[in-house]
């Protein structure tokens, strides 16, 4: 037999190692920040581009794309090649990935902190750098299938079937999200509106946890587990089970994240039920982790990398048995809109994402810089401090959660709101947030201790670029295709493998979008819903700038205590026109669906300039700036012009008209607050802004009016 | 015979696209629609058990004893450690190798048990569509909260608009300043002298000047002129509290920075 000589290609899993610990410096970190700024709102030094709203954003992209990216992409450039006994595809790709990745991360972080923002969570970037993700994307996928394609192994193991499903669902979530009309050259609108939108927005914010937080590092796991353990996997055939259930069920459970809104409920049902059924698929990767664990836990005592991956593994198990019972809408009516949600999500990430990630990178630097970890007492340390940091994060957090839910939702013996006044249950909680924030402190101090440690190894240990390896190459006979042995046939084909997933997730997909058309046609329209005025439309604009949905839903429930509390239950037909939709996903603030016309110009006015003249003890950060800057009156005609070719429909020639309409309802306004003694300029953002908070919600009033 | 049930499941998948673009084009009315819903669901449901169970039975090698639910849910355990020699696949990957361990007996029971949970969830609240869907809860919760308040009512313990007098009492006054501090004081001012909101001290009122039309005011709100409803966050009581407040103790005062008057005059009682 011919053994053939060949190299593995360690410098990009150094590249992308060095880029998730220095990216996951900068994610924490704004972390930390905003969670202070929760209940220190001047924080932002009276500046526009630190606000809550515009840092949020920022803190979500750079975990979940430029660390978990990263980190993903380290293990997995890896992993693969040494369990295709092969070196990566092309290393000209291999540049382009990893250059390209970083710059995108550069750009978002650029435009996120400049307010530029599509509004849709985790997928905020504008169109350009949307093209550049999908290129990227392509360019990683081709890089990896190449590999698989020209491995040394019949097989294709376990680890890269998790990273196919990631490649090709990503690929399919990102563009299937993103179609959106570019209006200019850092602005466009979503193809989708109202309740579609929100449909295609979580059928990809769903799965982009599914497959970018959860497939790619159940993949890791598969490699980087049973390696430092040095014990085999637990059951071959659980893989195959979980792995495809996993995949086919993930996709369809996006709607549960819209429970009691204004989606249809059949829609809303299957959410639920599928999200119920992925708790085993999702428990079957947790057994297969720990269960290979048996006949090594004694080395799970000294070994910090085994104390990650155990808590890392753990973490996952907890937070898919909480999302499908978060999915229960009787769950979902009192955790929604809460901090339980964040908590929720924390688990995840700094559990499962976090701690897998800093276990894989504590065993493969040694590995790269051919030495030993320089101090694995310090690797303990870290781990220790960061355990203690998730526990101090996600307690409070469930706590203040259900604390606040519960004040919501609370009626006194005459049957009033025992706390009509939001920001009451706010201020309960405020303590949890400073405990949240310290838990968060801590985990960024163990991340600082893996960077000095880390650095400490690479010091000691000399990098070796090319690495020798050898392997007898691959015996091409075809297997045999029959019963029993028909998983082992498919996992010796790269492409069928590939199409298959393909298979398997577009069927939830399409299954459900197919519907989401029928729903276009069918959700009950009310005559008296109007598309917004071109002063609105400029405030809403400004709204999505300032990313005010981070902290305030425009989705009244239909529950008593919220209608109650904010008016009407929000209805399908009242957003048909917002591409594209912003009903948000948490409720820091008050929720604004039907705020319009329920305080005075001044009042919004005062508020801006600082909530706190008319709120006493709000946490809303102030923003002065509003004030003072000129509104952007010309791209208004292209506004206008985007917004027809989606379907809302201006007259054909308004866009001609828009600018004169927009400044007879500007002036409206400022003598509005003239005649309360404001030296307002109707030039300023904050008329626009105004004009669509009064706006809110109140179409349906007028209907009602009329009948 | 194995061939032929993967072409049939397939179709079936193949067969449900089309029949979903069908749809797509036909635009159908509402009730049309119910009933392809309430169809697509129960496709959706079968399609779900049929792939779990292909996923399951092709599994590798599912070498256990017995046949059918024994197939499944038999109860052999998984191998201890000593013996694990005997169920090493015979190939590895860069020194990982892999153990064909029976999937746990319990992990296919609540999997097929959520998977059965799914269905008659579906069905209950889709098909025969027994269950209450959001609205019907809402009403339901609704209906009960107007009984509720229809008691109250009759009891005599809600004050309402036309039942209201002006309270003297130094308690009540008390607690309707409390009121006033929290709610009102940001847009009438501190000491009524007027912000956002008009000035309450002077003699000019925009709404009217009895306690019933206080009373009125601050319960309903006025749209047009940025005065929110106050009716679901304060009480009755509340309301007369801080409305005689404002008549008894406020008016007639003359804090610093007054706002100018608005309304019309109504000579002082």
């Amino acid at each position: 037999m011919n053994v053939e000589k060949f190299k593995y290609d360690n410098y990009y899993p150094k590249l992308f190692a060095l880029a998730t610990i220095f990216w996951g410096v900068v994610a924490l970190l704004v972390g930390v920040t905003i969670a202070i700024q929760l209940y220190v709102p001047a924080l932002n030094l009276g500046i526009p581009y630190t606000t809550f709203g515009r840092l949020r954003p920022l803190h979500t992209n750079a975990a979940i794309f430029a660390f978990v990216g990263n980190a993903i992409f380290a293990g997995v450039y890896y992993s693969l090649q040494r369990i295709s006994k092969t070196r990566m595809f092309s290393d000209v790709l291999s540049k382009i990935h990893f250059w390209g990745w970083q710059l995108i991360i550069v750009a978002a972080a650029v435009t996120l902190v400049s307010g530029i923002t599509t509004s849709k969570e985790y997928a905020e970037l504008e169109w350009p750098i949307d093209i550049a993700i999908a290129v990227v994307w392509v360019v990683f996928g081709i890089n990896m299938i190449g590999t698989l394609m020209k491995r040394r192994e019949k097989h294709i193991y376990v680890a890269a079937w998790f990273y196919i499903a990631t490649f090709v669902t990503v690929a399919v979530l990102h563009i299937g999200n993103s179609i959106e009309l570019p209006v200019t050259f850092l602005k466009s609108y979503s193809v989708y509106a109202g309740v579609q939108d929100a449909l295609v927005q979580w059928w990809y914010g769903h799965n982009a946890v599914a497959f970018f937080l959860t497939t790619p590092f159940l993949g890791l796991m598969y490699y980087y587990l049973p390696k430092a353990a040095n014990r085999p996997v637990f059951s071959y055939k659980l893989s195959i089970l979980h792995f495809w259930t996993l995949i086919f069920i993930y996709i369809w459970a996006g709607p549960h994240h819209l429970l009691y809104s204004a989606l249809p409920n059949w829609a809303q049902s299957l959410g639920t039920v599928f999200s119920i059924m992925l708790w085993m698929p999702s428990w079957g990767g947790m057994l297969n982790g720990l269960l290979t664990l048996r006949g090594a836990w004694d080395k799970v005592r000294d070994d910090p990398v085994l104390k990650f991956f155990v808590i890392g593994v753990t973490a996952y198990g907890m937070s898919t048995f909480e999302g499908p019972m978060l999915s229960l809408k009787n769950v979902n009516a009192l955790a929604h809109f809460t901090d339980w949600v964040p908590a929720h999500v924390h688990v995840g990430t700094l559990g499962w994402n976090g701690f897998m990630t800093f276990g894989m990178l504590y065993w493969m630097v040694p590995k790269l810089w051919k030495t030993k970890l320089y101090s694995r007492k310090l690797a303990t340390v870290h781990f220790w401090i960061g355990t203690l940091g998730i526990v101090a994060w996600v307690i409070p957090m469930w706590w203040s959660g259900i604390t606040q839910s519960l004040m919501w939702k609370e009626f006194t013996e005459l049957g009033l709101l025992k706390y009509p006044n939001f920001l009451e249950t706010v201020l309960q909680i405020v303590p949890m947030y400073i405990i949240r924030s310290i838990g968060g402190t801590l985990y960024f101090t163990g991340l600082l201790i893996l960077v000095y440690n880390l650095y400490k190894t690479m010091k000691q240990g000399s990098f070796v670029p090319e690495e020798e390896a050898e392997a007898v190459p691959y015996d091409r006979t075809p297997e045999p295709l029959k019963y029993g042995m028909i998983h082992r046939y498919i996992e010796s084909k790269t492409l069928l493998f590939t199409a298959l997933v393909f298979l398997a997730i577009i069927v939830g997909g399409l299954v459900e979008v197919i519907p989401t058309y029928l729903v276009k046609s069918n959700i009950p329209t009310i005559a008296s819903v109007k598309p917004y005025t071109p002063l609105e439309l400029q405030g809403r604009d400004i709204y999505i700038r300032e990313a005010c949905n981070s902290c305030h839903s425009q989705l009244v429930r239909p529950f008593r205590s919220e209608v109650e509390r904010y008016g009407e239950y929000s209805k399908a037909g009242e957003f048909v026109y917002d591409h594209p939709f912003l009903w948000g996903s948490k409720r820091t603030g008050p929720d604004l669906h039907r705020v319009g016309k329920k305080y005075s110009n001044m009042w919004h006015y005062l508020h801006m300039q600082d909530p706190r003249q008319m709120s006493p003890g709000s946490l809303m950060p102030r923003y002065p700036w509003l004030l003072e800057w000129d509104m952007d009156k010309e791209s208004i005609p292209a506004k206008i012009s985007a917004m027809r070719t989606l379907g809302v429909p201006y007259p054909e020639g308004y866009e001609n008209q828009a600018i004169a309409d927009l400044e007879k309802q500007a002036n409206e306004i400022a003598n509005d607050l003239m005649q309360s003694g404001i030296d307002a300029d109707p030039n300023k953002d904050i008329i626009a802004l105004i004009a669509y908070l009064q706006r809110l919600g109140t179409d349906i009033k007028k209907e009602v009016a009329e009948k | 015979m194995r061939k032929h049930k993967i072409f049939k499941f397939l179709l079936m998948g193949i067969f449900l696209l089309l029949f979903s673009n069908s749809l797509y084009a036909e635009n159908g009315s509402h009730d049309s629609l119910s009933t392809v819903i309430q169809v697509m669901v129960a496709i959706v449901v079968f399609f779900v058990i049929i792939v779990l169970w292909l996923v399951m039975v092709y599994s590798e090698k599912n070498d256990s004893e017995g046949k059918g639910f024994k197939k499944i849910f038999g109860t052999s355990k998984p191998s201890s450690i000593e013996e694990e020699e005997k169920l090493l696949l015979d190939h590895e990957y860069d020194g990982i190798r892999e153990l064909n361990n029976r999937i746990p007996p319990w992990f296919n029971a609540i999997l097929y048990g959520t998977v059965i949970w799914a269905a008659a969830y579906m069905i209950y609240f889709h098909v025969v569509g027994s269950g209450n869907v959001q609205e019907e809860e809402y009403a339901v919760e609704m209906r009960v909260a107007a009984m509720q308040r229809e008691a109250l009512k009759s009891s005599g313990a809600l004050i309402d608009e036309n039942s209201v007098t002006v309270t003297d009492d130094e308690g009540d006054l008390k607690s309707g300043e409390e009121v006033y501090t929290k709610n009102c004081a940001a847009c009438h001012g501190t000491q009524g002298q007027g912000l956002v909101g008009p000035n309450l001290t002077d003699n000019y009122w925009i709404h009217g000047n009895d306690i019933k039309d206080l009373f009125k005011t601050i319960k309903y709100g006025v749209a047009a002129k940025g005065m929110p409803t106050w009716e679901a966050q304060l009480s009755p009581q509340d309301i007369r509290n801080v409305a005689s407040y404002i008549l008894v103790k406020l008016h007639g005062t003359n804090p610093p920075n007054p706002k100018a008057p608005e309304g019309d005059l109504y000579e002082a009682k």
